[in-house]
């Protein structure tokens, strides 16, 4: 990795950081981003689209470092992962690999958009898809690993893989509905700020 | 929302609180290694007074420890459960409601349990004993030998001290984004679900943009006060390993040759 980052990347990397912790508790500021099933509430996250917005905005290489980023900020003890936790037990729950896996959805979306010379919808569309799939890719052997070696549960891949299809629909379904609005989202934002434009 | 703080730092003037806060990183990371290597409950033993030994000194109130289990509690509890009633070793010591749980199972119940509870006691304990901003200066020294393989430790520890300042300042925004919002009509709290998450975006771009924009006019007032990366740069907080910090780790080390001498 070449370790020259200007400065406004050190700024902008670090305020994603802070994005993603919003994104992470959208349903903390507002309760109404609660999706109520018959059995109780399940909080609406917005990290996953948030690492893929890492990966479009900051562009592969920053994306990918802000997200490394968030988590040693979370590890450090700051509360910006989602429900307000951190610490580093956060990362060895059996949840954590959808942590880890940020630092490569971040860079896959922003290496596919950086590969495409004059971004359409399809190419958000694409960008978005591939990062939730890469979320769930790392994420559910990950979970697997956990609950086998550090909880010592013996399950099987399969009904891990089985556990995470309701939350996979419910990601595809908030995911694929942002990206709709993501070329407007892009282009407002790089008509405010210039900078950004020359980097995506 | 006002009273929300960051981070679970909890001011006390204890040894644990004194200490290097490298010193206590590298005796958690060294702890955790170690907990995964435990099968017998007198090594566990060991381990957990080592564990309530540090929380002692640390003079925390039980209830802000038990404030961070908190979020853990079923973990441990469903690894408890699911190794009693799964596991079948050993004799059956009582059977409830027609299930036999065996001795074995409870053994390893307890066990496992035991890991996970411990484990997440001495990180706790570390980020209640620590400000987040000295883990900070304590990541930078600590990985100070990566940057021979181009990891790029400067910066990150530059990102996190500088997000560390913003969370207050972007959550603050937040608010005041949504109530103005909220005042031009937007209705993020009624309706069916996909208005809702259509009333999403008037709250993210304005909160998108201002971040940005604070991010350009901090790394402009860097650059006119000459910040130049990594090279050469003097530290505000030197970090300094004292007495105390070598009477820890020799204490860690005494710990840790007892736990193998029971083990093995």
């Amino acid at each position: 990795m070449n370790s020259k980052f200007k400065t406004l990347d050190l700024t902008l990397g670090a305020v994603f950081v802070v994005l993603m912790m919003i994104g992470a508790n959208i349903a903390f500021w507002f309760p109404a981003f609660k999706i109520t099933y018959a059995s109780g509430e399940v909080p609406i996250t917005l990290q996953t689209l948030f690492a893929i917005l890492a990966g479009l905005l900051l562009g592969k290489k920053l994306g990918s470092f802000s997200m490394l980023v968030y988590l040693a900020v979370g590890i450090a003890g700051v509360p910006v992962f989602a429900e307000m936790s951190a610490g580093a037990t956060a990362l060895i729950s059996p949840t954590g690999g959808f942590l880890l896996s940020f630092i490569f959805v971040a860079f896959i979306s922003g290496y596919i958009v950086e590969k495409a010379s004059e971004p359409k919808v399809n190419t958000y569309l694409l960008a978005t898809f591939v990062g939730l799939m890469t979320n769930y890719l790392i994420g559910t052997p990950l979970m697997y690993l956990s609950l086998n070696y550090i909880a010592e549960i013996a399950i099987s891949m399969k009904a891990a893989v089985i556990s995470m299809v309701p939350f996979f629909i419910k990601d595809f379904i908030i995911t694929l509905a942002m990206a709709v609005v993501l070329p407007q989202f892009v282009t407002r934002l790089t008509k405010a700020i210039p900078t950004l434009a020359s980097r995506t | 929302m006002s009273s929300f703080i960051v981070g679970q730092y909890i001011p006390k003037e204890s040894l644990i609180h004194r200490l290097d806060p490298r010193t206590k990183m590298m005796v958690v990371f060294l702890y955790v290694i170690i907990i995964f290597t435990a099968h017998s409950f007198l090594g566990y033993a060991v381990l957990a007074c080592f564990a309530c030994l540090s929380t002692a000194l640390s003079l925390i109130p039980i209830k802000y420890i038990t404030k961070g289990l908190k979020p853990v509690w079923w973990i441990i509890g469903i690894t408890f459960i699911l190794h009693l009633i799964l596991t079948r070793e050993g004799d059956v010591l009582f059977t409830v409601i027609g299930w036999p749980i065996h001795e074995g199972a409870l053994i390893q119940a307890v066990e496992i349990s035991m890991r996970f509870f411990l484990l997440i006691l001495m990180t706790t304990i570390l980020t209640l004993t620590t400000p987040p901003i000295a883990i900070t200066d304590a990541v930078e020294s600590l990985l100070k030998p990566f940057k021979k393989l181009k990891l790029p430790v400067h910066e990150l520890a530059l990102m996190m001290s500088i997000s560390l300042r913003f969370i207050p300042t972007l959550m603050q925004e937040m608010d005041k984004i949504s109530k103005a919002q909220a005042s031009r009509g937007l209705d993020f709290r009624t309706g069916k679900l996909k208005d809702r998450m259509k009333a999403i975006l008037p709250l993210l771009i304005p909160l998108f943009i201002n971040a940005f924009r604070r991010a350009e006019d901090l790394a402009i007032a860097m650059e006119a006060r000459g910040y130049q990366g990594g090279e050469g740069r003097s530290k505000f907080r030197e970090l300094t390993y004292q007495t105390k910090d070598y009477l820890v780790f020799m204490f860690l080390i005494i710990t840790i040759i007892l736990f193998y001498l029971i083990e093995f």
